[in-house]
């Protein structure tokens, strides 16, 4: 008996372990794939699953108004784990403007999607480093119209999925540098619905580029069915040694409800550079200056 | 000269490596109004213009330079009539002495080893705007605990090494060979202690009667053997964060003393006092930690720190209320706990609950007193505080409020709205309205509700 529960114990870890992605291992979209197959990959992607290390600088732009464009820079950090049950740690610092200059956060993701991150912030009005409390998935990105979940926390297993079917997208005109792009590529489209009851959208349709097995573009629905935010997602394929990594370089969101935009730009993207885990430590927060 | 000194240095430095030079700075005017004048004091409190500037040299991958001048002019005190406060043009009005420079430190970085050497701030402790384990830094109290604590410490030049022997642990070492005593506003300022009020009174009608007042204030000498030591050990048990504290040395605060006292009419308090205001050497052993909850259950999203401090050996003020007869050491307990969550998408909670606990409530007859008014403390004092925090319009408003209680029903509640006009343009509005009994330490400014209104533009 003890033996059977053994074995069928080993069945169901390695019945979980085939439904996780390997950390540190490149994935491509295949025709035929399943929704939920599809999807593993554009999270792996999302989060830069597949290298050991990324850097690179980041620009949130806040269309207040065709007069008022108001902008902040940092400067990010990530490693890849994927062992001792963390997924991967990040460290973003400020840069601009300068009554937010050094203001910077270290974050450790896990592994397990039910857990919380953990946050520490170094806030240069103290000059001290604050333990703080993950926060909540519905606010705010840095004030954008992003939510936290959406570039930072959403994770797999937060939603449920179905495949629609296989279109040609039909290209997105980027109000910020007015220009159509990722006309006619060829997509994966999914229909995805949050897990959480009462979540602040009741249904979203994704578009993956079946090239570069990103998510280029989102629809998020209101519980009437009511369009209310568009995201759009530029993903390149960057050239590292001899593989191609897949790799976010600009993201646009509109509200519709209150027609505020914000635009993302990632740029001196690095990656595979030698990071050590050293870097991210409560200890490199103490070293802030600003 | 030394500053002709650094500035050169910073020239020439600038001049060679451009390429590896980063600043950010700021102008900003502030304007402190009374709200309710109780004819003790003017409307306005203070109109103090800032030019702040930040800089850093990146000398190599592991060698940074940081400079960080400040200098600030106060107008108030030339808009204003003369009057009492005006007399404390030469202290508050313009940057004092050294004060200018808030940091200037070398910093060396390695995996294993931090150095930083220079003028600069160390800061211990999880609690916020309680500093109980925070002492490492004097204080500058001209403002009460009304402003931002990176501005109430007083920088040091100190040695701080953080070696690491392992990924999340570090050791701390500190070696604090300068001095600088913690100060509070004169007499008679917008925001002077009622105990030096009190001083200056019975200054003024001693001498009516004929008495002196002679003080004299001891400073520890500027010798390498009073300097100040300290070690932190910070360290991870699973995703409990703690620190091991102990610090060492001469008090940054000054304690008085009366040496002598000879009276000129028999049975009074009138007559010739010999005072001194002494820094006394003491322990400070302590520690902290914080836990953030983050698995799935009722306390998901819930951190909770704290930090305990036995202050060991401080001289601590004896007497009844508003009157201190003397001055002795004992022991003091005090420990803070937090609790933070972020509630309602974007509602910033964090509560404070915190105990003062003295040692000896009584010594030679005498009531332990409050350093700060000559109010009667009770053995064990009791804290809230409850700061609540959000933002609106992607950001640009941030609006936060503090409370601070205390059980004898004293307490302050500041709010503050901060709105971004413009990237570099910044508005704040803030408000602080006191209560409690007039000995107690927020009652003390009962009658002193200030607004606040800053600008500030940086580059």
């Amino acid at each position: 008996m003890r033996f059977l529960l053994a074995f069928l114990f080993f069945l169901l870890n390695l019945a979980g372990f085939a439904q996780t992605l390997e950390v540190g291992k490149l994935y491509s979209l295949k025709e035929g794939m399943s929704a939920d197959e599809i999807m593993k990959i554009v999270y792996h992607n999302k989060y830069s699953l597949f290298c050991k290390d990324i850097t690179f600088k980041g620009e949130v732009i806040y269309v207040d108004s065709p007069t008022l464009i108001r902008k902040r820079k940092y400067i990010k950090h990530r490693i890849i784990l994927g062992r001792d049950g963390f997924s991967y740690k990040e460290l973003t610092a400020i840069t601009y403007p300068t009554e937010v200059k050094g203001l910077a956060i270290l974050v450790w993701s896990y592994l397990s999607p039910q857990k919380d991150q953990q946050v520490w912030l170094w806030l240069p009005t103290l000059k001290k480093v604050r333990k703080i409390s993950a926060s909540q998935d519905d606010d705010a990105f840095m004030g954008s119209d992003f939510t936290v979940e959406e570039v930072s926390t959403r994770r797999f297993e937060d939603e449920t999925y179905r495949l629609i079917g296989e279109k040609k997208f039909a290209g997105y005109r980027s109000k910020y540098k007015n220009e159509m792009l990722f006309k006619g590529r060829d997509c994966f489209v999914i229909e995805a619905h949050p897990k959480k009851a009462h979540w602040y959208y009741d249904k979203r349709i994704v578009w993956v580029d079946k090239k570069t097995g990103g998510h280029i573009y989102e629809e998020y629905f209101d519980k009437r069915g009511r369009l209310f935010k568009k995201i759009f997602r530029k993903w390149e394929l960057v050239k590292v040694g001899d593989k191609l990594y897949p790799t976010q370089t600009a993201l646009e969101v509109e509200d519709l409800r209150t027609h505020h935009r914000t635009v993302i730009l990632m740029e001196d993207i690095k990656y595979d550079q030698g990071l050590g885990e050293s870097l991210f430590t409560v200890k490199t927060l103490m070293r802030s200056r600003w | 000269m030394k500053k002709l000194l650094l500035f050169s240095f910073l020239t020439l430095t600038f001049l060679t490596q451009a390429k590896n030079f980063e600043y950010a700075g700021y102008l900003k005017s502030e304007v402190w109004s009374k709200i309710n004048n109780d004819n003790s004091h003017l409307f306005l409190s203070s109109f103090k213009n800032t030019f702040d500037l930040e800089t850093e040299f990146k000398l190599s991958e592991n060698l940074s330079f940081f400079f960080h001048p400040r200098f600030f002019y106060d107008l108030a005190y030339d808009i204003r009539n003369q009057d009492i406060f005006d007399e404390n043009q030469e202290k508050l009005g313009h940057t004092q002495r050294g004060e200018w420079l808030r940091d200037c430190f070398l910093d060396y970085t390695s995996d294993t080893l931090d150095i930083r050497i220079g003028k600069q701030q160390v800061v211990w402790g999880q609690a916020d705007g309680l500093p109980f384990l925070d002492r490492v830094m004097p204080f500058d109290l001209s403002y009460y605990w009304l402003l931002d604590f990176a501005d109430i410490r007083i920088p040091l030049w100190m040695i701080k090494v953080e070696y690491s022997p392992s990924l999340n642990s570090t050791l701390q070492f500190l070696l604090i060979p300068d001095f600088e005593a913690s100060r509070s506003a004169p007499a008679g300022a917008p925001f002077s202690f009622k105990a030096v009020n009190i001083f200056d009174a019975f200054e003024k009608v001693n001498k009516k009667y004929g008495g002196s007042m002679n003080t004299t204030i001891y400073r520890p000498p500027k010798k390498f053997k009073n300097s100040r030591v300290g070690l932190r050990w910070r360290s991870m048990i699973g995703d409990f964060e703690y620190t091991l504290n102990w610090l060492y040395g001469y008090s940054t605060s000054a304690y008085t003393y009366t040496d002598s006292f000879t009276p000129v009419i028999a049975g009074t308090f009138f007559g010739n006092y010999e005072i001194s205001r002494r820094h006394k050497l003491m322990h400070i052993i302590g520690f902290s930690f914080n836990k953030s909850f983050v698995n799935p259950g009722i306390f998901q999203g819930l951190t909770i720190r704290g930090e305990f401090a036995y202050l060991h050996n401080e001289p601590t003020y004896y007497g009844m209320e508003g009157k201190r007869r003397l001055t002795e050491k004992t022991d003091k307990y005090t420990y803070v706990l937090g609790f933070d969550k972020y509630l309602f998408t974007n509602w910033f909670f964090s509560l404070q609950f915190a105990q003062y606990i003295h040692d000896k409530k009584t010594f030679s007859g005498y009531h332990v007193l409050n350093t700060y008014t000559y109010g009667l403390m009770d053995k064990v004092e009791n804290y809230l505080t409850l700061k609540i925090a959000t933002d609106f319009m992607h950001e640009r408003l941030k609006p936060e409020v503090l409370v601070v209680w205390n059980d004898d029903n004293d307490g302050r509640i500041s709010f503050k709205a901060k709105y971004e006009l413009r990237e570099n343009v910044w508005l704040t509005l803030g408000f602080h309205h006191f209560w409690g009994p007039p000995y107690g330490s927020n009652g003390q400014f009962r009658n002193n509700d200030h607004v606040v209104f800053e600008v500030k533009y940086t580059f």
